[in-house]
């Protein structure tokens, strides 16, 4: 997007000029590549440091750090999968960032939109008390969170489902914490959103209801993608929340999964399966990343640039 | 991106204003309503073969700590012998590195499981669980029957050290089920091939690790410097042998001056010493696995530790490396107490919740780990020593065993313990971060020790934090 | 511009347009209203209790936490810590980001272009931020491993040199968790003033360069104060994660907060307190602490943005 060449206009004189500038600012350019794979290495050799210790054997990676394995060894894989639980870890983490991340963009939009096109008494007070929850720090409500959620395990019938250790109720706590962004953002772009085409839809009888889902959700598809995307990137990241309300090993988050495996590599000095493991909670990311990096950059940038 | 519209920080803060106005409608939730704690149920009829009642049907719930033996004596030796009487409790069985992390919140959540094996570095705080009555009290444990003979009480079957340090507010609770016996260990292999004798005093001690480090062989000592209670236990230990047991009581009792004391300099004095001088490259940053590996693969000749080492590390072990051990050596010449003192101290902490759904059953369980049968089985598969008496014998043992033992036997009655850390969370944190301090020379030892007592006495002069004595 | 109730429209319309309102917002206020407004507001009042989180009726005993954390050296330092980052973070991430985000747009040939292979670039320098915290946290740990198996210090070692306690040594810690959090951020705010960049109007550039700046009076005569709101937004986006470091400490660091408390952070503090010791009250204490110091931020930030944008 930034990249976009000047056109040239072609006129003589300017491209004097240019030749001009280029003498003036020419010989950046070695420099300027070479600033910038210095900070591609950076960026990239741990990475690769770590793919490549994932199938190195104990002793190589407890020997010189930049050997290279002797041979692959694959079963390291196989050990982060099946006695490190990551293949579990995962299928978690991917189970509660889906239903957090639909029931985020679901309650977030709809909150969003009525604040943003509804005015009523009381709708600026909502709207700011939603909006304060930027200014909280996480930390000040981890105890009493706690409590609250082991409360909610205590409330008839639907108590177990929403309670410690469950989905469901971790599944509530994420969707919780992203409103504030999530309805900050998102009532910002359905208040830029014109309006004639909801109107002439309910002259034409249809509901409140039906306007939002099938007229206005549409037209705030490119919000809804960025903050779809800043969500699933923020909670597939959390720590702090599961840290605290998904105690069972069968319940863990990828994050708590690998955290636990760092600290297990002290005591079984499996680090080969660490690193394993580290490799198949990265790699994903990084897939998945490179092929939507337009729409994440855009997505994300956006979302700060408000 | 289309110009959307944004709010002002001032919003932010404006709004932060207007929170106070929802409170009334959370209100329900607020942890001040939590119920009170599941007490637990009205035990079943008790009998002398149950003797607690245990609630047939009703499940227990076992977690261990997941450490140096493993969780292996769990699954194959206690909680088969506890299936074999009752088939129909379902035992629920779990581990973990952490307990901490796992567990704590189930305690303040109140519903804990029933028994934990709550060790290792990240275990919960004792003191804390005493304070907060969540341990249940297994006085009962110890006058009810042995499992193998019904005439023979549980107390007469252990050593009396246990009941003494399970012992909170007067209430024995909690089981420490392995005899750790800390010394500082070595490869007899190496010190044979190498002719290095084992050092009586502490001269001899400082000679041997110059001569090792002239050899450049290998380093002469190490710990686990990312867990630094691993040093300040030799370095309690000396100063107990150097001014005598009551360094240590002083210590757990936070009395003035406890850490300042003579004896606890000399000790501080003497391992700063080895900090500076003889510890082996990059201790600092190493953790207990990390550096009992380098052992293992002879850069490092000695480095202190407990007696669930040689399981610890049997993956990584060569056969001929015969594991031993060897107590503090003599310090001053008049020390006050003899050559073999040595710390011994019930570990491998287990624990009943108090408030957990069947603490019945939990104590049952215990009282099955005490049989002879589970207690023997489990010192031959994770190479150790229990604390019931003369579940040993006639097992096959190993050498670092068997060096341990007789350690203990040249002991006899001069062993000490100390209990503040686990009694004082904070306390044991300090600690560690202070001796690690001492040993990489960022404190003088002298700064040191009243860094220690300024961290003790604040702790005894903080009204919020329950105090034990012994 | 809104769906506003027009003059004439019928009762029932007007019911209909309520139960609407009142039907969209009930879940999302509901549940924010239990999980986040809620849990704040307790904090302040357990804050003032001793609770250590399993007694039915915690005691209130007023302010006596907050006067004992005035002696908590542990926590203090923990808050020096978040100060420094607080400077350190934002100034060291803003100043290499506005760095690679000016070469990559503007350091190609003529000086107003992006670069060749400014997308590659820019999706590299990305890669971290899609990675959890805790990842990057134990990855490092590796990196930064004391010995010859150390990424960094393996090769230090082969080449005879000391190796250096990145996590370790308490005068080096610090700076390696600072290290790991402006590798992680860095390429957020390549892209943020790469957008910011590209709404600038090339001929500004083109202008400047006529009047004959060079590559370094363009940046700071045009650029950056063209760029001015977009880095106070980073500003304060990375002061907040600042104030909310936890993870890269708790995980990274060797006894998590140190060696000797050299690392640890107010959040480290809280969790610790909470759920190590047991001090529910005090945890929550320090918790009010450091939301003040959040507020103090927020309005430190206000007043020195000068220009206030227009509300709407």
């Amino acid at each position: 997007m930034a990249t976009t060449p000047v056109t040239a206009t072609g006129m003589p004189s300017r491209r004097a000029a240019r030749v001009e500038r280029r003498r003036r600012l020419g010989p950046l350019g070695v420099l300027t590549h070479l600033a910038l794979v210095i900070w591609t290495l950076l960026v990239m050799i741990p990475i690769v440091w770590t793919f490549l210790a994932s199938v190195k054997s104990e002793d190589e990676i407890f020997g010189d750090a930049w050997s290279l394995p002797a041979a692959l060894r694959w079963d390291n894989f196989a050990r982060a999968w099946e006695q490190a639980h990551i293949g579990q870890y995962m299928i978690n983490s991917v189970i509660v960032v889906s239903f957090s991340t639909f029931g985020t963009m679901l309650v977030g939009s709809m909150a969003a939109y009525v604040l943003a096109r509804y005015p009523f008494r009381g709708n600026r007070a909502i709207y700011l008390l939603f909006v304060s929850g930027l200014a909280f720090p996480f930390f000040l409500a981890l105890t009493p969170l706690f409590f609250v959620v082991q409360n909610m395990g205590n409330v008839p019938v639907v108590g177990q489902f929403i309670g410690l250790n469950t989905y469901a109720g971790t599944v509530l706590v994420y969707i919780a914490y992203s409103m504030p962004f999530t309805v900050f953002f998102l009532a910002a772009f359905f208040r830029t959103l014109p309006t004639a085409v909801g109107e002439a839809a309910m002259v034409d009888g249809a509901s409140h209801t039906r306007v939002f889902f099938q007229i206005m959700l549409p037209m705030a598809k490119p919000g809804i993608i960025s903050i779809t995307i800043f969500n699933i990137l923020g909670q597939w990241n959390q720590y702090q929340i599961p840290l605290i309300l998904l105690q069972e090993r069968d319940k863990w988050v990828l994050t708590q999964g690998i955290a636990d495996i760092s600290t297990a590599a002290g005591y079984d000095a499996d680090w080969a399966a660490l690193f394993a493991a580290l490799t198949l909670a990265i790699l994903p990311m990084i897939v998945v990343y490179t092929v939507f990096q337009r729409q994440i950059q855009s997505g994300l940038t956006a979302g700060a640039l408000k | 991106m289309p110009h959307t519209p944004h709010i002002s920080r001032r919003d932010l803060l404006r709004a932060a204003a207007l929170v106070p106005a929802a409170g009334a409608l959370a209100a329900c939730a607020t942890p001040a309503s939590q119920p009170p704690a599941t007490s637990s149920a009205a035990p079943a009829a008790t009998s002398a073969a149950n003797p607690f009642g245990v609630a047939d049907g009703k499940p227990l719930e076992v977690w261990i700590f997941d450490g140096g033996f493993g969780q292996q004596y769990a699954t194959d030796i206690h909680q088969p012998l506890f299936k074999s009487k009752y088939p129909n409790v379902e035992v629920k069985h779990n581990s973990t590195k952490e307990i901490t992390k796992v567990l704590q919140p189930r305690f303040a959540g109140g519903n804990p499981p029933e028994v934990i094996d709550n060790s290792g570095a990240n275990a919960m705080d004792f003191g804390a669980l005493a304070q907060d009555g969540q341990l249940q009290d297994l006085t009962a444990l110890l006058d009810a029957p042995s499992w193998d003979d019904p005439n023979v009480k549980v107390r007469d079957t252990i050593d009396q050290s246990v009941i003494d340090i399970g012992t909170y507010d007067g209430k024995f609770s909690v089981l420490g089920y392995v005899n750790y016996i800390h010394g500082i260990w070595y490869s007899q292999k190496v010190f044979t091939d190498n002719g290095w004798e084992v050092p009586k005093t502490w001269d001899a001690f400082l000679a041997l690790c110059e001569t090792i480090k002239k050899s450049g062989k290998m380093a002469p000592f190490t710990y686990a410097g990312k867990h630094p209670q691993y040093l300040y236990e030799p370095l309690l230990t000396m100063a107990a042998k150097i001014g005598g047991n009551e360094v240590l009581v002083a210590v757990d009792n936070l009395e003035d001056g406890a850490w300042t004391a003579e004896p606890m300099k000399a000790a501080a004095e003497r391992w700063a010493e080895v900090g500076a001088k003889y510890l082996m490259q990059g201790t600092a940053g190493l953790d207990h696995v990390q550096t009992q590996t380098a052992q293992n693969k002879y850069q490092v000749a000695m480095l202190p530790c407990g007696s669930w080492l040689e399981n610890e590390q049997k993956t990584t072990t060569p056969d001929d490396f015969a594991y031993a051990m060897f107590p503090i050596p003599d310090v001053t010449g008049s020390d006050a107490m003899p050559y073999g003192t040595l710390h011994t101290q019930p570990g491998e902490n287990f624990i009943v919740s108090a408030k957990s759904a069947h603490p019945q059953a939990g104590m049952e369980y215990l009282r099955g780990m005490l049989s002879k049968k589970a207690a023997g089985d489990f010192s031959e598969l994770v190479t150790t020593v229990t604390v019931v008496k003369g579940a040993s014998e006639g097992r096959e043992i190993s050498p670092g065993v068997t060096s341990a033992s007789q350690a203990v036997a040249a002991a006899g009655d001069n062993t000490v313990y100390y209990r503040a850390f686990a009694w004082y969370g904070p306390l044991n944190d300090e600690a560690k971060a202070a001796t690690g301090e001492l040993m990489s020379g960022g404190l003088t030892p002298q700064a040191y020790l009243e860094r220690m007592q300024k961290k003790a006495d604040e702790i005894k002069n903080d009204s919020s934090i329950k105090k034990y004595t012994r | 511009m809104t769906l506003e109730p027009r003059r004439g429209v019928s009762l029932y319309q007007r019911y209909r347009r309520g139960l609407f309102i009142t039907a969209f917002l009930a879940a999302p206020v509901t549940l924010y209203l239990i999980y986040v407004i809620s849990p704040n507001l307790q904090a302040f009042y357990i804050a003032m209790t001793d609770w250590r989180g399993v007694t039915a009726t915690p005691a209130f005993i007023g302010l006596d936490n907050f006067q004992r954390l005035l002696g908590d050296s542990v926590f203090w330092k923990a808050v020096t810590h978040n100060v420094a980052l607080l400077v350190l973070l934002p100034v060291v991430t803003i100043v290499i980001a506005l760095f690679f985000a000016f070469l990559l747009n503007l350091g190609g040939r003529q000086g107003v272009s992006g670069i060749r292979g400014s997308t590659f670039y820019r999706v590299v320098f990305f890669f971290p931020q899609v990675l959890a915290v805790t990842i990057v946290a134990v990855l490092f740990q590796q990196v930064f491993r004391p010995d010859g198996s150390g990424m960094l210090n393996g090769p230090l070692m082969a080449l005879g040199l000391e190796p250096v306690g990145f996590l370790s040594d308490p005068d080096v810690a610090f700076w390696s968790v600072l290290g790991v959090l402006v590798w992680q951020a860095v390429g957020f705010y390549v892209v943020l003033f790469s957008a910011g960049l590209a709404g600038i109007p090339r001929d500004m550039f083109e202008a400047a360069q006529i009047d004959g700046a060079n590559r370094i009076t363009l940046f700071f005569r045009v650029t950056l104060p063209l760029l001015w709101d977009t880095v106070q937004v980073a500003w304060v986006y990375l002061g907040i994660l600042a104030m909310d470091v936890f993870a890269i400490v708790w995980v990274m660091t060797d006894q998590q907060g140190g060696p000797d408390w050299s690392t640890t952070v107010m959040a480290a503090e809280i969790y610790r307190n909470a759920f190590e010791y047991f001090r529910f009250g005090y945890a929550s204490a320090l918790g009010v602490v450091m939301f003040l110091f959040t507020v103090g931020f927020a309005i430190l930030s206000l007043r020195l943005s000068r220009r206030e944008r227009i509300e709407y």
